[in-house]
């Protein structure tokens, strides 16, 4: 008993901490936890992104020789109509899927934020359902319900007398199909942010609007649309990013040789191009110069979403 | 949706250029390999039926995906990666790697000349590199054949019997004129479309195709065989005939149960596809020679990479699996036609009978095809000079193209993709 009562000496006394090796791990451990992150980021994003740019320069045959040729690439890119093709139907694409996209979600996420609605929780997670379904299983559903022959939006274009439209062959046809399924998987994604933002605005707010005999519209164009700017910044900003990338919708349309999306190349996006160069053809020099071409323009709209940002903060 | 794609297209070209070398699957025991096939094409078949010879032998078959999907795979892997010991390659993907053929075990160190003979001479050439070096060994081929359907060629006034129906196109040109007299009967279309069901085949009944069969220069914009078989194409997509329908498609699949089109061009490996994308028209279907008589589309290749692990294992699959017995057993478990000559008489070929194709003699009528054939030279740029053709018909047939100005479209795109 007396020996448990004596207090039991740790059989090796840890070392009396040195003030130096103390700070220094302290100093460094935060990095240690942060590491993992940015040895993974380094391996798979910042060292490959770089080494596009070293690509680029080549005449680069992943399984035969690879040549040195400058700014070769560059200058192909810029008198290839291919690649000109490739921009305009990602501009095209990119402004059918994202204007009406960023109004209906405006529209959605106002009617959303009405505190009379019922079962508002129901209608605010239907609206991430497309969103989280595979865009694979869209495009295929998209392409039967857009077909020329069996599908069901030429069925009921047939009714009213309208002659069959080939959507996938056409180029505005191509596009509109392709800007369906884009707006289609993110307008629910975008109506969540927006409501996000809305719900920070005081009910009173409509309220006092209300009461001094503002109708629906009137709310929405003076309340909803001013307070949520910020916000519309941002998305439309990260969409036209998103829109640049436009790719799997592409992929899947397509006829006509698997990777230009349809026989005269008519839906045929940037990124598509590339994977088409790099890893259809196996030019893994000029697909980089393409990626290299892409990143200068998503740089581009990043700096000036960057510019009007801080003069929106600015204004305030 | 940010950075990613370029970011992640960037980092498959990373590990691709810059892993260095490691080895290949399978163990090292000598015995076992790995072997990389595409998929639908039943592979395990013959691999579980040469485990089965072979107890101690394990075979790690990985069904990559598409033949194209696997080429990607294989180049993928060639520039750095894990490479199987046995890889499948499809005829139209084979003249890229026979450009580079350091890539590949020369098949002659481990026996090829003396299995040479059992081949099919034109289809062996084909993997033959410039210095003679022989990367491949032909796995089967397509032949060619006019499949139709015996139903709505008696509703058109039509004959249906296989040898009747062979008569009425001995020609391309005898072929458009049999579906102008259908389309006049029935009001629908006669073929799937002019892209691939004429044009396609054509182009490889010719003499020379794309490339001069000596020199290997590119003489696609000045070759009048080519130019003859683009303007048939045009012809059939311009007379009202086809249903438009790009073969494979999902369109193509759903006219094709509904009777959309009554013809479809069909090598021994595309009855498979017919079978099981349209099996509610099982016996309604009939074979039928191509026009112009003879042809060959498709076929695949067995090749073994240089750093594959277990050579010698993968070469001792191809030599029991790859000669004509094992070939014809193959035939008897699968229907892909045969590269070895030597068992096109033999009676478990010569008497095979297709029921969903009203018993039609498939392994005659295949193998009939490939005897009167023309070989030709098959360039690395090959498959993309093909694919651009097809697009400018089938804009024409599809998209209302200009047929005037198709040719010359044709050629200049081809000039943007390949440079020159």
């Amino acid at each position: 008993m007396v020996a448990a009562l004596t207090p039991v000496r740790p059989a090796t006394p840890p070392p009396p901490a040195s003030g130096i090796s103390r700070g220094l791990g302290e100093r460094l451990s935060p990095y240690a936890y942060i590491a993992p992150f940015f040895v993974i980021f380094a391996a798979f994003g910042l060292f490959p992104f770089a080494f596009t740019f070293y690509v680029a320069l080549f005449d680069w045959n992943p399984i035969g020789d690879q040549e040195f040729i400058g700014l070769d690439n560059f200058t192909r890119m810029l008198a290839d109509p291919r690649f000109w093709n490739a921009t305009r139907n990602t501009v095209s694409i990119w402004a059918l899927s994202t204007i009406p996209q960023l109004l209906l979600a405006l529209l959605l996420a106002h009617v959303l934020n009405n505190a009379r609605l019922r079962f508002a929780l129901f209608f605010r997670m239907s609206m991430l359902v497309p969103y989280v379904t595979s865009v694979a299983a869209t495009a295929i559903v998209f392409v039967q319900l857009f077909d020329r022959d069996f599908g069901l939006l030429n069925w009921l274009l047939g009714l009213v007398g309208v002659a069959p439209v080939d959507f996938v062959q056409s180029t505005w046809g191509s596009h509109l199909l392709i800007a369906t399924m884009v707006t289609w998987r993110w307008f629910g994604y975008t109506t969540l942010l927006y409501l996000a933002s809305l719900q920070a605005v005081p009910r009173s707010v409509y309220e006092a609007a209300a009461m001094d005999g503002a109708g629906p519209w009137q709310q929405f164009r003076h309340i909803t649309v001013p307070s949520l700017r910020p916000m519309i910044i941002f998305t439309v900003v990260t969409s036209t990013i998103g829109g640049l990338q436009i790719f799997t919708e592409p992929l899947l349309v397509g006829t006509g040789g698997p990777q230009s999306c349809g026989v005269v190349r008519q839906c045929q996006t940037l990124t598509l191009f590339l994977y088409e160069q790099g890893f259809g053809q196996f030019q893994f020099g000029y697909g980089s110069a393409v990626g290299v071409a892409l990143f200068v323009m998503v740089v581009a709209i990043a700096a000036i979403n960057y510019l009007l940002s801080t003069r929106i903060k600015a204004d305030r | 949706m940010r950075l990613r794609l370029p970011l992640f297209c960037a980092a498959v070209a990373l590990v691709a250029a810059c892993t260095p070398g490691t080895g290949g699957g399978g163990g090292g025991d000598g015995k076992s390999f790995e072997f990389w096939s595409f998929s639908a094409i039943n592979q395990k078949l013959s691999v579980d039926a040469y485990k089965q010879k072979h107890p101690d032998v394990d075979v790690k078959l990985t069904e990559v995906g598409s033949s194209v999907e696997t080429a990607q795979a294989l180049t993928t892997a060639l520039a750095g990666g894990k490479v199987p010991d046995l890889v499948l390659i499809q005829g139209d993907d084979l003249p890229k790697f026979v450009q580079q053929p350091q890539n590949f075990v020369d098949l002659r160190t481990l026996g090829a000349d003396d299995i040479k003979g059992d081949y099919l001479d034109w289809v062996f050439k084909q993997s033959v590199a410039k210095d003679g070096e022989v990367l491949g060994i032909p796995t089967d081929v397509g032949g060619m054949a006019m499949v139709y359907r015996t139903d709505l060629f008696a509703a058109a006034g039509l004959p249906t019997d296989r040898e009747a129906v062979s008569a009425l196109w001995p020609t391309w040109d005898d072929y458009i004129e049999t579906g102008k007299r259908y389309k006049q009967q029935t009001g629908k279309a006669f073929v799937d479309n002019a892209a691939t069901s004429v044009f396609y085949q054509a182009v490889n009944q010719v003499s020379q195709k794309y490339y001069d069969n000596n020199e290997r220069k590119p003489v696609y914009d000045s070759n009048p065989e080519v130019r003859a078989a683009f303007d048939l194409g045009i012809k059939a997509a311009t007379s009202g005939i086809t249903a438009g329908q790009t073969s494979f498609e999902t369109a193509w699949s759903a006219g094709m149960a509904q009777g959309q089109y009554a013809t479809v061009a069909a090598p021994s490996w595309m009855l498979n596809s017919i079978r099981s994308t349209a099996p509610d028209t099982k016996g309604k279907w009939d074979i039928a020679r191509i026009p112009g008589g003879s042809g060959n589309w498709g076929g695949s290749y067995l090749a073994i990479p240089k750093r594959a692990q277990n050579p010698q294992a993968a070469w001792n699959y191809i030599k029991e699996m790859q000669s004509p017995q094992g070939q014809l057993e193959h035939f008897g478990r699968v229907g892909a036609l045969p590269s070895t000559p030597s068992v096109y008489k033999d009676e478990k070929l010569a008497t095979a009978k297709d029921p969903f194709f009203s018993d039609a003699p498939t392994g005659t009528i295949y193998t009939d095809s490939l005897l009167e054939l023309k070989p030709f030279y098959i360039g690395p740029d090959s498959a993309t000079i093909g694919q651009e053709f097809l697009n400018s018909i089938t804009n024409v047939e599809q998209a209302g193209g200009n047929p005037a100005t198709a040719w010359d479209d044709a050629v200049r795109n081809i000039k943007t993709a390949i440079g020159g």
